[in-house]
């Protein structure tokens, strides 16, 4: 177990319970908890439209062939060079179908390159109520969703939950944090409105967060 | 690689957000919101911007199909884990630790910053990249760094902005807000040495990509705030637009976060709520575009981040909140700016002159315990309209605890003579009508003869603070009781 040296450890500790003791005259009144979102009936139909609204490119295949044609034709899109790839045997099967030529590093062989042109993950999962992908660690590591200026990522619809509770409990339940030092809800490209409130997207991460969604 | 601009370096024990005459807060904080308020090209950028805020976070909180429901349930998971802080904070480290991870308690500022510099000086550390994050403003962190030879760089675009500039951050979301594109451009041209650089902020944000993609890849130390500390996974929740977090996490080979002791959440599924609700009240959006969760330095096997991470526990202040019987709520708070966005206050006077990290309502509450006595005036800085406390998401009510903190004020003794005289006499003239009827009249009396001689807004008017730099405020010909017995209260 790591620690750190901490001196004032414990007089923290102290001070918080001490000012825990002290008895607190707000009102609190305890409200039942009551649901606060609509309840998502299509979950499919949902993602669609969440996903155009963070202006993310969303394909939905039939079956592997098309995932793959798919795959090249975004990587076609994309100005020469390497490109990342979470080294796992469905997305290896995918390229060679996809009869890509570009040079590939794939995540066992580190993290993606500043001079990457595309990064191509898996998903833990994808939530239909906010159009979001959600990653980890174990889908090509961290700089696989952040590093180039274009995120492909390739997910089919048994991965499709209805909410963030639905996605959050099942993270807890599966260990997913306790497997990954990270995960991440990726909702969208990067963007930022800091200048004038105007919307520009590919701040420092991807310009272009494309979803590959293959029935299942 | 060109090194950014320096911050003002703070005096020891001075605060980077102090100004540089700022021996009396209190006399800089009227001089500044006068002049501040007074300047029409800032309040037409914080009139625009605000407009814009407001239509996106009616948008957002209209996806909501029970808004006050979502409220209720962000303020008992916040006051859930508040209630029980050691117990989380603990779990939360201990859950940290267990994946190899460091957790530093921080009584002080100057213990966070001096563990946070020692690290770096241990390390060799030369290039710090920094996401966005207030307490590393409250703590003066990118100064100590700089002191020991490391070069820092803010990431967060409106950051990176101000920081060029030399200034504090404007707003705790979005810290250049009071920028227009003009003034950006130029800045850029300058700093950038790109002459013909377009004031297009599409052009813009990638002439700062560029600048600061070089500094994240040449980094050794990425330092990052925290919205969260989950306590049931031990991981750090980081929210951001522009990825700016993410690559400050996941490059550079120490992560360092810092953050206040009252981030704590108890478990992982409370984002489900806390983040479509600070994402709302922040910027109008359903969801932050990354909802980051760190929870340890890179495992065996994984591809890529910190060989290190640390967690600096910042407590500087905020453990005597919890003793006190109404305030403890306020360290409910998610920062999410919506009360500084809300807040006419706010909208006249502008972030920067509050002269604190915090600003705005929650800044005006908060300070006075962080930072002490010097800053109660901020107390005062509020309407007390209520706008406030209508809109935060956790439901903290804060003009309340504006007006507690001004009895606290007044029953420690550090009120002004003449205010207390004033309102020893105000309370004898409430409790006796007629007497409040003779002062009335004394009142109208005299401030007509005033006007009269064309005093207004001189030494000799009562009234001088307000009509010396307005309109002359009218006097009624007859008291509200003579109106009222002559049918003021029967008129529809």
């Amino acid at each position: 177990m790591a620690t750190a040296n901490n001196p004032s450890r414990d007089l923290i500790l102290k001070r918080i319970r001490a000012g825990l003791q002290m008895p607190v005259t707000a009102r609190w009144e305890e409200v039942p908890e009551r649901p606060f979102f609509a309840p998502i009936e299509n979950p499919l139909e949902r993602f669609q439209q969440e996903c155009k609204a963070n202006l993310m490119e969303l394909t939905l295949t039939d079956n592997a062939a098309e995932s793959a044609r798919q795959l090249a034709s975004i990587l076609n899109t994309l100005p020469p060079g390497e490109i990342f790839m979470q080294d796992h045997a469905g997305l290896r099967a995918l390229v060679e179908d996809a009869g890509v030529s570009r040079e590939i590093r794939w995540s066992s062989q580190g993290g993606p390159r500043e001079v990457a042109q595309a990064t191509v993950s898996l998903a833990e999962a994808l939530v239909a109520h906010t159009g979001s992908v959600f990653v980890s660690a174990a889908c090509g590591g961290r700089g696989a969703s952040v590093v180039a200026p274009c995120h492909i990522v390739f997910a089919n619809t048994n991965q499709l939950l209805p909410d963030l509770k639905t996605a959050l409990s099942n993270a807890t339940r599966n260990g997913v944090l306790k497997n990954n030092s990270f995960a991440c809800m990726i909702s969208g490209s990067s963007r930022t409105a800091d200048i004038e409130k105007i919307l520009v997207q590919g701040a420092h991460g991807p310009i272009r967060l494309a979803v590959i969604l293959e029935r299942r | 690689m060109s090194a950014p601009a320096t911050r003002v370096p703070p005096a020891d024990g001075a605060s980077a957000h102090d100004h540089p005459q700022g021996a009396n807060p209190e006399k800089q904080f009227h001089h500044d919101a006068a002049v501040k308020s007074a300047d029409l090209v800032h309040r037409e950028i914080i009139r625009k911007n605000m407009e814009s805020y407001d239509a996106g976070h009616m948008k957002g909180r209209a996806r909501f199909m029970d808004w006050d429901a979502a409220r209720d349930r962000c303020q008992a998971i916040k006051r859930e884990a508040i209630n029980h802080l050691d117990k989380y904070l603990l779990q939360f480290e201990e859950n940290v630790t267990a994946r190899g991870g460091h957790v530093f308690w921080a009584a002080t500022s100057q213990e966070a910053r001096n563990y946070i510099r020692d690290l770096a000086v241990r390390h060799a550390v030369k290039t710090v990249v920094k996401s966005k994050s207030m307490v590393t403003e409250e703590i003066e962190l990118a100064a100590a760094l700089e002191k020991v030879g490391c070069t820092v760089w803010e990431t967060d675009l409106g950051e990176y902005i101000v920081q060029l500039r030399h200034e504090p951050p404007y707003h705790i979301v979005t810290p250049a807000m009071h920028l227009n594109r003009t003034q950006i451009a130029e800045l850029f041209r300058d700093k950038f040495g790109e002459p013909d650089l377009p004031e297009d902020p599409q052009k813009l944000v990638a002439a700062a990509r560029r600048k600061l993609r070089q500094a994240f890849f040449a980094a050794e130390m990425g330092i990052s705030g925290a919205n969260f500390l989950v306590a049931d996974v031990g991981a750090v929740a980081i929210s951001t637009n522009e990825g700016n977090g993410r690559l400050t996490t996941s490059l550079p080979r120490i992560h360092v976060a810092v953050t206040g002791i009252e981030k704590v959440i108890p478990r992982l599924e409370d984002l489900a709520t806390l983040w479509p609700v600070l994402a709302t009240s922040g910027t109008g959006q359903p969801v932050t575009t990354y909802g980051t969760l760190v929870g340890g330095p890179k495992r065996p096997g994984e591809a890529d981040g910190p060989e290190e991470f640390h967690v600096v526990l910042v407590d500087n202040g905020r453990s005597s909140l919890l003793g006190h019987p109404e305030e403890r709520e306020v360290l409910h708070c998610i920062r999410c700016g919506a009360c500084l966005n809300i807040c006419p206050v706010y909208r006249h006077i502008g972030g920067h002159a509050y002269g604190t990290t915090y600003p705005g309502p929650i800044g005006a509450v908060l300070t006075p315990h962080l930072r002490g006595s010097a800053f109660e005036h901020l107390s005062y800085a509020s309407s007390l309209c209520g706008a406030c406390t209508s809109v935060c998401p956790v439901k903290i009510d804060l003009h309340h605890h504006l007006l507690h903190n001004r009895r606290d004020f007044m029953k420690a003794g550090h009120g002004k003579v003449g205010e207390r005289i004033r309102f020893r006499l105000w309370r004898v003239a409430m409790l006796s009508p007629k007497l409040y009827a003779l002062g009335g009249w004394l009142g109208r009396k005299s401030l007509r003869a005033i006007y009269g001689l064309g005093l207004s807004g001189s030494l000799l008017d009562p009234l001088r603070a307000w009509n010396r730099k307005r309109a002359t405020v009218p006097v009624a010909k007859e008291s509200f009781r003579e109106q009222w017995r002559k049918g003021l209260g029967n008129s529809k």
